[in-house]
C-alpha cells in the first residue's frame, strides 16, 4: 500500500473521530490501519434496537481507487448482509463499479447506519430476506429481533 | 431336429437319444451331486432324491444353484447389492443379444428394458434418473429436474438403443459396468447438495446461492455418458475409459456445451430460475466490475490534460480545498491538474484513477479527447450516460459548460427552442460502447 493511501486512511480516521455517526464506535489499529474494527449500537427504532453489531472494514491495497470491504462479524438478520461467516455487505458506493475515491469511509458508516434503519430489499444479498422484508414485514421484524437476541447482545 | 422347446413339457425332460453325441449329465438338487445318466439313472446315487434335473447347455441346473435367482424375472436384485454375476441385465442384455437368436424379452423385462438402456455400464445417466428419489439433496424444484432428467434419459436412451446394435465393450468391461449397478467403476460422480456456483468471496460479496446440483448432475451425468468430461475437478472424475471415442450423441452434446462460456465451463455454472440467473448475472457484474466501467484512458489522453496552479477561486467557502483523491489539502500555488470536466485534482493522484478508469473521478465524466468530441466513441461516453442521473446533480457546475448539459451527454445540436430542437447524433450507445 501506497504512502498515500496510508495518509488518506490516516486522515479519513481523524475525519471519523471528529465526526462519527450516531452509535458507533471505531477501534483503529496503527500497526494495521487498514483493518478497523467498528462496534455499532442497532439505530434506535430500528428493527436492531438493542444490539451491538461488530463490523470489519478492510481498506484494500488499492483503496481510495477501490472500495473498502465491510463485513459484519455479528451476524445479522438483514437483506443486504450475506448470511454467511463473511457477513459482507456490497451496494450503493460499497460497489466496485460505483466506487470512487472522493467517497470517504464516514460516508459508508453512514451507509450503514442507514441501512440498518432502513434496509434495502431491492438491491438485496439475501432475497429470501428481503422477500420477507416486502412481503412480511412482521415476520421480519420478528426475525431481525430474534436475531438481535441470540447474536448481538 | 425338432427340439422340445415348444412343447409344453418343460426342458429338462428332453430325451438323452435326441443328443446322441454326448452323454447327459445328471444333476441332484438335493445334494448337488452329478453324475453320468447312462451310468446312474435319473436317481440320484447319493442321496436317492428323485428331485434332478438333466444338465443342458442352454439349461444349466448347477447355474440356478450358484445364481440363486437368475431365471426368475419377476424378481430384480438390489443392484447396489447384487454381486456382478447376479446382475439380472447381464442376462437380458438386448444389444449382446442381438446377433443371437434370442428370446423375446417378456413384459416384465420390457419395463427393464428402458432401465438398461441407460444402465448398461458406460451411462450413468441412470444415477440421475433414480437420484430424484433418493432423500438427500432433495431440493426445491428438484421434481421438475427430475422430469427433465428423465426426459433426457429417455431420448438418450432411445437413440442410444438404435444406435448400439452391437456393444462395443469386451468381456471384462461388461463385467466391471454391472459390478457395481447404478455406478459402475470408471464413471462414478458424486452429488453434491450445496454446490455452490463458485466460492464465496470477501473482495466480492456474492449473494447466498442455492444449490443447483440437480441441473448440474443432469448434465454431469451426461458428460460422463459420453466419456467427456465437461472440466472441472469433479467432473474429471466422470471419464468413462470404456466409452466409445466418437460418441453418436456427440452433437446433443455439443449442444449442451454450446450453452457454457467457451464450451469447458465447470457443470455448475447452471441455473434453472429467474432467479439463480439474476444472482449469477450480478456476480458475475461485481466480479468484473471494471467492465461495465469504463475502461482506462490512453497515457496519451492523461499526459494532455492541462495543468494549473490553484487559485484563490478554486477554494472552498473556507478558504481551504484538497485533492479529494489524496485528501492532501492544496495550497494556492500548487499545481493541479485539470480534467475537462473542471474537476481537478494532483496529477499523481488522478493520473492512477485514469490509469484504470477513463472518467473523472468525481463525476465520472470522460476525459479523453475523443469522448469530448462528438458525442464520444469511448466506454466513457456510454458509461457517464448510464451515470447522467447522478451526476447531473453531483455536478452542477457543468451545467453551464456550454452544450454538455450533463457530463457523458450526448453532443446535441439546437438549444432545445421550437426552431431548434435537440438533435442527437444517431449512434446508439452499443455503437459507441464499441
Amino acid at each position: 500500500m501506497s504512502t498515500g493511501a496510508k495518509k488518506r486512511i490516516m486522515k479519513e480516521y481523524g475525519e471519523c473521530m471528529a465526526d462519527t455517526p450516531p452509535g458507533m464506535k471505531i477501534n483503529f489499529d496503527e500497526q494495521n490501519m487498514t483493518e478497523w474494527e467498528v462496534l455499532m449500537d442497532g439505530p434506535d427504532g430500528s428493527s436492531y434496537a438493542g444490539g451491538h453489531f461488530k463490523l470489519k472494514i478492510t481498506f484494500p491495497n488499492e483503496y481510495p481507487f477501490k472500495p473498502p470491504v465491510v463485513s459484519f462479524k455479528t451476524k445479522i438478520y438483514h437483506p443486504n448482509v450475506s448470511n454467511d461467516d463473511k457477513g459482507s455487505m456490497c451496494l450503493g458506493l460499497l460497489r466496485p463499479d460505483e466506487w470512487k475515491p472522493p467517497n470517504k469511509v464516514v460516508a459508508v458508516l453512514r451507509l450503514i447506519h442507514n441501512l440498518l434503519v432502513e434496509p434495502n430489499p431491492d438491491d438485496s444479498i439475501e432475497p429470501s430476506i428481503a422477500n420477507e422484508y416486502k412481503e412480511n414485514r412482521k415476520e421480519f421484524d420478528k426475525n431481525a429481533k430474534d436475531w438481535v437476541k441470540r447474536y448481538a447482545k | 431336429m425338432e427340439q422340445s422347446r415348444a412343447h409344453s413339457q418343460p426342458p429338462p425332460r428332453v430325451p438323452a437319444a435326441q443328443t446322441p453325441a454326448r452323454r447327459d449329465t445328471m444333476f441332484c438338487h438335493k445334494c448337488q451331486d452329478e453324475w453320468y445318466r447312462d451310468e446312474h439313472g435319473l436317481t440320484c446315487p447319493a442321496c436317492g432324491s428323485d428331485f434332478t434335473e438333466i444338465v443342458e447347455e442352454d439349461n444349466d441346473p448347477r447355474d440356478v444353484h450358484i445364481h440363486d435367482h437368475s431365471d426368475d424375472t419377476e424378481s430384480m436384485p438390489d443392484l447396489e447389492e447384487a454381486p456382478a454375476h447376479l446382475n439380472p441385465f447381464a442376462h437380458h442384455n438386448p444389444w449382446r443379444d442381438a446377433g443371437h437368436d434370442a428370446d423375446d424379452p417378456e413384459e416384465t423385462d420390457i419395463s427393464q428394458l428402458r432401465y438398461q438402456q441407460v444402465a448398461p455400464g458406460r451411462f450413468t445417466v441412470t444415477g440421475t434418473v433414480y437420484r430424484t428419489m433418493s432423500p438427500s439433496g432433495a431440493g426445491r424444484g428438484n421434481p421438475n429436474v427430475g422430469g427433465f432428467a428423465s426426459m433426457l434419459n429417455n431420448i438418450i436412451g432411445a437413440q442410444i438403443g438404435q444406435m448400439h446394435t452391437v456393444p462395443p465393450q469386451n468381456d471384462e468391461a461388461e463385467r466391471q459396468q454391472s459390478g457395481s449397478g447404478t455406478t459402475p467403476a470408471g464413471h462414478r460422480f458424486h452429488y453434491q447438495a450445496n454446490a455452490r456456483l463458485f466460492p464465496r468471496d470477501a473482495n466480492h460479496a456474492g449473494p447466498q446461492i442455492e444449490p443447483v446440483d440437480e441441473m448440474s448432475n443432469v448434465l454431469a451425468g451426461l458428460m460422463a455418458a459420453f466419456g467427456e468430461p465437461p472440466g472441472g475437478p469433479r467432473a474429471a472424475q466422470n471419464h468413462d475409459p470404456y466409452a466409445p471415442p466418437a460418441h453418436p450423441l456427440n452433437p446433443l452434446l455439443a449442444m449442451l456445451t454450446g450453452f457454457m462460456p467457451g464450451g469447458n465451463a465447470a457443470a455448475g455454472d447452471f441455473v434453472y430460475s429467474q432467479e439463480a440467473l439474476d444472482r449469477v448475472i450480478s456476480q458475475l457484474m461485481e466480479q468484473t466490475s471494471t467492465s461495465n466501467a469504463p475502461g482506462p484512458a490512453p497515457q496519451s489522453d492523461i499526459d494532455a490534460l492541462p495543468r494549473k496552479h490553484v487559485s484563490m477561486d478554486m477554494l472552498g467557502p473556507e478558504g481551504r480545498a484538497e485533492c479529494s483523491i489524496c485528501m492532501d489539502e492544496v495550497n494556492i500555488g500548487e499545481e493541479v491538474t485539470e480534467l475537462p470536466c473542471h474537476h481537478w485534482f494532483h496529477h499523481g493522484c488522478v493520473a492512477m484513477w485514469l490509469a484504470e478508469h477513463d472518467t473523472c473521478p468525481h463525476c465520472r465524466q470522460g476525459i479523453s479527447e475523443h469522448s469530448e468530441n462528438a458525442g464520444g466513441t469511448t466506454a466513457g461516453g456510454a458509461a457517464t450516460a448510464s451515470h447522467g442521473a447522478a451526476t447531473a446533480t453531483q455536478n452542477p457546475q457543468n451545467a453551464n459548460t456550454g452544450s454538455r448539459s450533463m457530463p457523458g451527454a450526448f453532443d446535441v445540436e439546437g438549444d432545445g427552442s421550437l426552431d431548434h430542437p435537440f438533435v442527437v447524433p444517431s449512434a446508439s450507445p452499443e455503437q459507441r460502447r464499441g
